[in-house]
């Protein structure tokens, strides 16, 4: 029997995921996620997946980051371009933070676990300027909307005392945006934010307490990318196998060819090795807390997202001019395992913020 | 890194944090410092320095970890297992000698006689009988079953006569396990027999193969007319290929070579670091810092494959697949890190490997420089000693394709 991959944390909610990422959808027009939801996003905001890692007390699930992961694996086995990490990880980390820190946020919190508000959360970049006289200046640049957002939550730099403040705005089509149809078809927008008015009420966290919200926001979307790539991999040499053992050529399946055979092979091993890392590392965090092991966590994102693009790169070598074709749900998962890679620590990324640890250390 | 935390259970009576804490103060205290000192800077390691650490942990009743406490094992679970070998590891004490502990002493349990168990089982967890790996011919690499040695019975005795290659540690072995043909019928796996082979037995000469490492581990072994009493035979006539596979698939499952690869990216790291602060952030060290990290990642991931794969070894669902998978990631993680390494030392101490004046005084840093060219070398091999990395490849995808 052909390889099956495992599932990073078997059970219902990796079904769940795995079942609803693969059903059939109406045909949107790319460009366009700010203003229609996507039949399958409206589900997954229906089944609460917004509140996983929201505590009970704040009115969500009460999960922990392995039930999310577990979402995510699903959803990635069909390289669906819907901003999961950012909705159902990055937002309530950080709105959970800050409603621990004593914000009022007790109502949104609920609305996002009940699927009625979906919060999309932009993390490290500088951000707007934010005035004295709570006037915004600057632009919010990669806002992913593949999806409607009720709410913008941002990081915006205080002038006064340069210090960072997390903010969080309503949606508003009024705003200036531009927006761009990315590699995997999600929609990432560009928000001028120049003279939009923030309230008291919407200045969430400041100072050390908001960069500490956004370094655990930024650690789940490290762990949650690298998950993306987990699931993405599994389908990717799941399909590859297929493909190979049915496509004929010289009157033979390809698949009996040993040059393509070891390439599929090293893309199984590198799979396997990052498999049981990530979910080390998830179990680790849900253990032990987001904040603990920052550097481990840095190392394997970076490792993920080599991975991804080896396994995406051979994956479309494999396929030979069918991997160009967007028609191939394999290409469509390289393209989405390439754009996730670029996400929440791109190599580059990666390599500074770690190399800076390094050159610190022995200073 | 954080400490594994795979098949902790919060019920679990055992205190591992205090069984690390005993394995920590033993090691310390007993391991001798010669001994450490020569880990730690990546010296080949012979049979004394093997012998006398065995010895040691023998007599603290620790020398066999993976074996059942019938035979003298500790009994340990898989925890404790693993925290052996990395503490172990961390501390620079000599690895345990694989092919009596990790390789015949298990196919030995499963496939000898309980006279066989007796004669040879204590001698290899007290360490006084070594051995050595007589399967690869010159004609029969990865090939294997294409062996010809031969062995012809002869009453109470096999005669045997042919020629085997690459035998790790012949030159100090008292003992060797051998694949010999005693068919030439029906499939070619199935005339093979696995024989114990007492190497002072006339007709048996061991050659030096000279490696491109320059340490002495390999060898050609000739055997004219060796004769051996069919006591000596492990298994049925014929049935050596059932041992050698349940031996070869042990072997890629190495609980030590994990733990020694992070020790070895630690101090890798130590070596970066102590260039960084004598040069800077130098475009060459902040290559070596991205090729680093790419290892650190690559060794904890393959740290969760091994648990996983000897968890599963246990439970009997291990697949092949996952066992060469492991082999095939630890011996390009293992040629990634030593080569790393070597780029960092190898213009200085490439051209100076061998010191003509053996008395000549070298400080500890340029000897363990020298070990890393060495090491580099030699770890060539880990991709082609204990099945290639191609032969790997073709087994698991075997089991990927389903044929």
């Amino acid at each position: 029997m052909a390889f099956a991959a495992i599932p990073l944390f078997d059970g219902d909610m990796f079904d769940s995921a795995h079942r609803l990422a693969g059903s059939a959808e109406a045909r949107r027009e790319p460009g366009l996620g700010h203003a229609r939801a996507g039949e399958r996003w409206q589900q997954m905001l229906a089944l609460g997946w917004q509140g996983v890692l929201v505590p009970e007390d704040l009115g969500g699930v009460g999960a922990g980051l392995a039930e999310l992961a577990a979402i995510v694996d699903g959803v990635a086995r069909h390289g669906l371009a819907v901003p999961l990490i950012e909705r159902c990880a990055v937002a309530p980390v950080v709105l959970t933070e800050a409603a621990r820190q004593g914000a009022p946020l007790a109502d949104l919190l609920s609305d996002l676990s009940l699927g009625e508000a979906s919060v999309a959360p932009v993390l490290g970049q500088p951000g707007p300027a934010l005035g004295a006289d709570g006037i915004l200046h600057g632009q919010l640049s990669g806002v992913d909307l593949s999806e409607p957002a009720s709410h913008l939550l941002f990081l915006a730099r205080q002038v006064q005392d340069d210090q960072p403040c997390w903010v969080l705005l309503p949606w508003s089509e009024a705003l200036s945006a531009q927006h761009h149809v990315g590699v995997d078809a999600a929609q990432c927008s560009d928000l001028r934010l120049d003279g939009v008015q923030v309230s008291a009420g919407a200045r969430l966290l400041h100072g050390p307490a908001a960069a500490k919200a956004a370094q655990l926001g930024e650690q789940a979307g490290r762990l949650m990318a690298s998950v993306v790539a987990v699931g993405a991999a599994a389908s990717m040499i799941e399909q590859t196998i297929d493909y190979l053992n049915t496509r004929q050529q010289f009157g033979v399946a390809l698949s009996t060819f040993q040059a393509l055979r070891h390439r599929l092979v090293e893309m199984y091993v590198a799979y396997e090795n990052l498999h049981g890392l990530v979910r080390r590392q998830v179990l680790h965090a849900q253990d032990q807390g987001l904040h603990s092991a920052e550097r481990e966590t840095v190392v394997i994102r970076r490792y993920a997202a080599q991975v991804s693009r080896q396994v995406a790169e051979s994956a479309i070598q494999l396929h030979g001019g069918m991997g160009m074709s967007w028609e191939m749900p394999v290409a469509r998962l390289a393209m989405h395992a390439m754009a996730v890679g670029l996400q929440y620590g791109h190599p580059a990324q990666t390599l500074d913020w770690l190399s800076a640890r390094s050159l610190a250390d022995v200073a | 890194m954080n400490a594994p935390n795979e098949f902790q259970h919060r019920s679990d009576p055992i205190d591992y944090a205090a069984f690390r804490r005993e394995l920590v103060d033993f090691m310390q205290t007993h391991c001798p410092s010669e001994l450490r000192e020569k880990v730690r800077r990546n010296h080949k390691m012979v049979r004394r320095d093997y012998a006398a650490w065995q010895q040691i942990l023998h007599r603290q009743g620790w020398s066999a970890p993976s074996w059942s406490p019938e035979w003298g094992g500790t009994g340990w679970d898989l925890r404790q297992r693993y925290l052996f070998e990395e503490v172990s590891a961390e501390l620079d004490c000599p690895p345990l000698y694989h092919h009596g502990l990790g390789h015949i002493g298990p196919v030995i349990m499963h496939f000898g006689t309980p006279e066989q168990k007796n004669r040879f089982l204590p001698r290899i967890i007290d360490g006084s009988e070594w051995w050595c790996q007589g399967y690869s011919e010159p004609g029969a690499g990865s090939d294997l079953a294409s062996l010809k040695t031969q062995a012809v019975r002869d009453g109470d005795d096999y005669v045997i006569n042919g020629q085997k290659i690459w035998t790790s540690h012949a030159h100090e072995a008292d003992m060797m396990y051998t694949l010999v043909r005693t068919s030439q019928e029906g499939r070619k796996q199935a005339g093979i027999t696995l024989l114990l082979v007492p190497m002072n037995t006339p007709g048996i000469e061991v050659r030096p193969i000279r490696t491109i490492d320059q340490w002495h581990h390999v060898n050609e072994v000739f055997l004219r007319d060796v004769r051996v009493p069919v006591f000596y035979r492990l298994g049925e006539e014929g049935g050596g290929w059932s041992c050698a596979k349940f031996l070869l698939d042990r072997e890629r499952l190495s609980p030590a070579s994990v733990p020694r690869l992070l020790r070895q990216l630690q101090q890798l790291e130590v070596l970066i670091g102590e260039r960084l602060r004598a040069q800077g952030g130098t475009p060459s060290l902040l290559s070596a810092l991205d090729r680093l990290y790419t290892a650190q990642a690559s060794a904890m991931g393959a740290r969760e494959m091994l648990l996983s794969a000897i968890q599963e070894e246990m439970a009997g669902t291990l697949r092949s697949s996952k066992s060469s998978a492991l082999k095939l990631h630890s011996s390009e993680l293992a040629q990634q890190i030593s080569s790393l390494a070597c780029d960092l030392v190898a213009p200085q101490m490439a051209p100076r490997l061998l010191p003509m004046d053996e008395q000549a005084p070298v400080s500890q840093a340029e000897d363990a420089a020298r070990q890393l060219v060495h090491t580099y070398l030699f770890y060539r091999s880990r991709s082609i000693a204990g099945g290639t990395s191609e032969v790997q490849k073709n087994v698991i995808a075997r089991d990927l394709f389903g044929a």
